[in-house]
């Protein structure tokens, strides 16, 4: 098509002003869209950007957490309100959930007073430590945030080294030093608080020395989300505060805090769900049965053939209490990655 | 229909031809561009300028390719290439993020395009060498996207694109993320880099200067449809109406009443508040109350004695110094507010803050728009929400 | 409240409003050592002479390389070397299959919105924050009960590592996408090349450091993990963390253990320093890049 003259398109002192006037005759329209039709799929934008191609991206990953984690809780759930072999007393799943019992669930409340002190303590302990953890962690993570200057990356750095030492590891230097002859008596004993003759077994039943382990081992996890969420906070919002005439403590607890109230949120389940599932570091720094909880419990009940129906019931139970923390963990989660986009 | 440069090397390549009819695209409910058509020539330097929101990005990539229109079609040298994917068509764009790739040097960035061809690698090497020859960074070949300036960037993504040699070349607020002083330096070396190698620029803009520097011809975009069309001088001197008036730089609105309307592309007799007034109406058959629409540096300041025909009275209101000019804002008797740009001469301005002048508007320069629609205060406000008025489109002139 | 008066220097330092906090930067140190030392004191005493985990009897490595009998060594006592040999087999297994998976994951999440993208995105959030314990046991159940093909051991434990640990490259990788944004594929596609081209040559190479990221974080987690391992075990040996658990409780245990331990620390700073260094080559060249974006989405920020 040559050079069309331009005056039919234009017309600047028209009164539409509206669409510019249309050019080309209508008769042109139905050779254009057989044109189109004849043009193969693989040319159209459409074929370009497909759903279902991304879609099927997913889809190993989804199946594999399909069978992986979605399906194992239903067979936990059909092995808890399932039947016990008559003769073995092992459990045996029921997978129509017609036909699921309580069975298991009422043996779990004929054993409550059983259950119950190591449940009662795993709250106590979880809570003790969490509730320490976080008044560790904030100052610390407070302090590199705003105060490090340019040292903040060495002191990150140190912040996050206990991150890849492993969790065995870093409970394993805690037993070096807390058993008899370890440092921690050593030191005690040049301090004169304690006896050379009568030394403090600290790794034999102490439930502060399981708080202790619980402390050591999830709150690094807890500095880095602090330490995520204090960084974010706008510095110049402080400043404003200061510059409205708050003082120091004022400015923390009224501007502070309530700014970093999700990071709070987050780091505290993040720190609480797995104190509530952890038995290795009972088993590690005391194992006796004065300081168990509710995980020792679980895990010594699948050792057991004919009490494994209760373990089930007691982890579906755990589970269900959970639940709701973690649901809401999830959704702010997921709605704030959705929002950042 | 005088030539451009551009328009005279791409007659001689051949092609770049675009035509939108009846273009449309809707989002569910919302219709982002509405029933448009325009015909842009070949090796033309066309702009697509307004607000955000208005509809000329989404225009630029269903041209590209990146959205499907809703309906119409996109005519290429005469082939409907609206449903066509993007790697398809013999169009490239640069994007407003440059989006260089970050992990490839600048010459395989430049030869990314050309990797599609089959070509044999020394002939990529020439091609690369003379691309960049062109944007004026040779030698940089070896860099990395991260180590240039932003107009650096900028340049090597001109480079992707053009040593392709598309028929259009699409350009999607390219200087946006620049300064003020190296847009305006970019600003000249595009338009001469358009008409060096002929191909058709189809430019997207919100800033009316750039528009109106560097296009051959432009459209004025609002909510999804073109209000106005034309050549620069055109859209500013003779705008069609108050919208793109009032977008293309200080418009000074004014309400008045036909008296006699002009037959057949005689002047006109209006009246504002009760002084008399001669305008040029055009084809516009205006009868009752109209706008009329004065550019600054047109609106000429006199003594308060002299008397005449397209005279006002008024009171200055204050005077702003701004360097090369001065702005004036006089209240006119009848109740509007003009501002009159003064050039500044060495001498200082002689009617200062609180004297009486009369005003004079040359019936040349007055343009009457049609009547009716939102006050100046209320789309200056929608469009730009309270900014100053821009002294540079005031004072540029339009080729 | 103004002041006509200028305060003395030292009353400055006492009352300035933007003085240091000295009692937050001590109690930051004491914090550091409490954290740091009883590390350092435990590598410490893997090099020790003597058996003692108290009192250092000089520098040996006896706990690594000794040929002794009477105590082992990890290189030597084939219990110990057995475990870091599964430990590493474990670690490579499980990366190499929960990378493709988690990756494409990500990519197919962030691509195709819709309720059963988003459901499943909740799954996966969900799969790192259930306590362990809880996955454990529903996976042994799983695969007594159900999936009997599958015997405890090895597979068992690589199924269930790939479960606990695909969040990592999933959200990684999804932070990634979010920042990356559609344009540098229109970008490709806008110069000639095809989908599938545009996914290969430019998607990737831009992923590649979070992928990488991604696959060492997977891998110290793996070399680190306990309780899936130890739940799941049959077939296939111990890893080093399950021998340190079953050997370390009570205290009194050999420094061979603390060599163990300082050896999976080694490998994961080893890995941990590869992918930092093949990191920053990648993305040579490129501003504004940040690791702190990738592990501030795994805080859930």
């Amino acid at each position: 098509m040559a050079v069309a003259p331009p005056a039919p398109t234009l017309s600047p002192p028209s009164r539409s002003a509206g669409a510019g006037a249309a050019a080309p005759q209508p008769s042109r329209k139905p050779a254009f869209r057989a044109r189109m039709r004849a043009r193969s799929a693989e040319d159209r934008i459409q074929s370009w950007r497909p759903r279902w191609f991304w879609a099927s991206l997913a889809v190993p990953g989804a199946i594999w957490l399909l069978v992986f984690f979605v399906l194992p809780f239903y067979v936990v759930l059909s092995v808890a309100a399932g039947a016990l072999d008559p003769i073995f007393q092992t459990p045996i799943p029921v997978w129509n959930p017609f036909q699921w019992s309580g069975a298991s669930f009422a043996n779990l409340f004929r054993e409550a007073s059983f259950l119950w002190p190591p449940f009662e303590r795993t709250i106590v302990y979880t809570a003790i430590a969490s509730a320490l953890s976080l008044a560790i962690a904030y100052p610390v993570a407070y302090f590199v945030t705003r105060y490090a200057g340019k040292r903040k990356t060495l002191y990150l750095l140190l912040l996050i080294s206990p991150f890849w030492v492993s969790y065995m590891m870093r409970m394993l230097a805690w037993i070096d030093l807390l058993q008899v002859g370890g440092y921690v008596n050593k030191v005690l004993e040049w301090l004169h608080l304690m006896n050379s003759k009568n030394p403090e077994g600290w790794l034999s039943g102490h439930a502060s020395t399981v708080v202790l382990g619980l402390i050591y081992g999830y709150i690094p996890y807890l500095i880095i989300v602090l330490y995520a969420g204090l960084d974010r906070i706008d510095g110049r919002l402080l400043e404003a505060s200061r510059d409205l005439g708050l003082g120091r403590w004022r400015t923390f607890w009224r501007v502070t805090v309530p700014l970093s109230r999700q990071t709070i949120l987050a780091g505290m389940f993040i720190t609480v769900l797995p104190m509530v599932g952890d038995y290795f570091t009972n088993q590690l720094l005391s194992a006796t049965p004065r300081t168990t909880m509710i995980g020792n419990v679980i895990e010594g009940q699948l050792d057991i053939a004919n009490l494994q129906g209760d373990g089930a019931a007691a982890s579906m139970v755990l589970l269900a209490l959970l639940l709701i923390p973690m649901i809401y963990y999830v959704r702010s989660t997921a709605r704030a990655s959705r929002e950042n986009v | 229909m005088p030539r451009s440069n551009g328009q005279a090397a791409a007659a001689s390549t051949g092609g770049g031809h675009v035509e939108l009819v009846e273009l449309t695209k809707q989002f569910g409910d919302a219709t982002a561009v509405d029933d448009i058509s325009v015909v842009i020539q070949a090796g033309e330097f066309f702009s697509l300028l307004g607000p955000s929101g208005c509809g000329k990005t989404t225009t630029l990539r269903m041209v590209a390719g990146f959205e499907e229109p809703t309906s119409g079609s996109i005519l290429l040298d005469g082939k409907d290439v609206a449903r066509l994917a993007p790697n398809k068509r013999n169009v490239n764009t640069v994007f407003q993020s440059y989006a260089l790739f970050p992990f490839l040097n600048v010459a395989d960035n430049v030869a990314f395009g050309l990797r599609y061809r089959s070509l044999p690698k020394a002939d990529v090497g020439k091609l690369v060498g003379e691309a960049l020859e062109l944007v004026q960074l040779s030698g940089y070949e070896r860099r990395r996207p991260g180590q240039l300036s932003g107009g650096q960037q900028q340049r090597v993504a001109l480079a992707r694109a053009l040593v392709l040699k598309p028929a259009v070349l699409l350009l999607d607020e390219p200087l946006g993320a620049l300064d003020a002083k190296l847009r305006r330096a970019l600003q000249v070396e595009l338009k001469a880099l358009q008409e060096r190698v002929g191909i058709t620029f189809l430019y997207v803009t919100h800033d009316q200067e750039e528009a109106l520097t560097m296009s051959d011809r432009l459209a004025v975009m609002s909510n999804g449809r073109i209000a106005q069309l034309g050549s620069p001088r055109q859209v500013y001197e003779e705008p069609a109406d108050a919208y793109v008036a009032d977008f293309l730089g200080v418009s000074n609105l004014m309400e008045a009443t036909v008296v006699t309307p002009g037959a057949g592309g005689a002047p006109c007799r209006l009246k504002i508040g009760e002084f008399a007034l001669t305008a040029e109406c055009g084809r516009l058959d205006a009868t009752g109350d109209v706008k009329l629409a004065i550019r600054p540096e047109r609106v000429q300041l006199k003594g308060y004695e002299e008397t005449g025909p397209n005279r006002v009275p008024g009171m200055v209101e204050r005077v702003v110094f701004l360097g090369s000019a001065s702005q004036v804002f006089v209240r006119l008797a009848p109740g509007d507010t003009l501002q009159a740009l003064v050039h500044n001469d060495g001498e200082p301005v002689a009617f200062q803050q609180g004297s009486a002048v009369r005003v004079l508007l040359p019936a040349d320069a007055l343009r009457v728009l049609p009547g009716g629609g939102a006050s100046v205060a209320e789309i200056h406000e929608e469009t730009f929400g309270d900014q100053p008025p821009d002294l540079a489109a005031a004072t540029s002139s339009t080729p | 409240m103004a002041t006509a008066a200028v305060p003395s220097r030292a009353a400055k330092r006492r009352r300035g409003p933007w003085r240091h906090p000295w009692g937050l930067q001590a109690f930051t140190w004491v914090y550091l050592v409490w954290s740091i030392v009883p590390i350092c004191i435990a590598i410490l005493f893997s090099f020790n002479n003597g058996k003692s985990q108290s009192s250092f009897q000089g520098l040996s490595m006896r706990w690594y390389t000794g040929t002794s009998k009477a105590f082992g060594s990890v290189l030597h006592d084939p219990t110990l070397h057995a475990a870091v040999v599964q430990t590493l087999k474990l670690g490579l297994f499980v990366t190499v299959i929960t990378i493709p998976l988690g990756v494409g994951f990500a990519m197919g999440i962030d691509r195709w919105r819709g309720r059963t993208s988003n459901g499943m995105n909740f799954i996966m959030i969900f799969s790192f924050v259930v306590p362990e314990l809880l996955l454990a046991v529903a996976l042994m159940f799983v695969f007594l009960q159900l999936l009997k093909s599958i015997h405890l051991g090895t597979d068992a434990e690589v199924a269930a590592l790939v479960v606990w640990n695909i969040s990592w490259p999933a959200i990684i990788v999804r932070a990634r996408l979010i920042t990356i944004g559609k344009v540098y594929e229109e970008a490709a596609a806008d110069l000639g090349a095809s989908r599938f081209s545009a996914i290969w040559h430019v998607l990737f190479p831009l992923l590649m450091p979070a992928i990488f990221a991604s696959a060492v974080l997977t891998f110290a987690s793996v070399v680190d993990d306990f309780v899936l391992v130890e739940q799941l075990s049959g077939v296939g040996g111990q890893t080093m963390s399950v021998l340190i658990y079953s050997q370390a409780h009570g205290g009194n245990n050999g420094p061979a253990l603390n060599a163990l331990a300082t050896l999976m620390l080694i490998f994961s700073l080893v890995v941990a320093g590869l992918g930092y260094v093949v990191y920053r080559v990648m993305t040579r060249g490129e501003r504004g890049n940040t690791t702190a974006e990738a592990l501030t989405s795994i805080a859930g920020m």
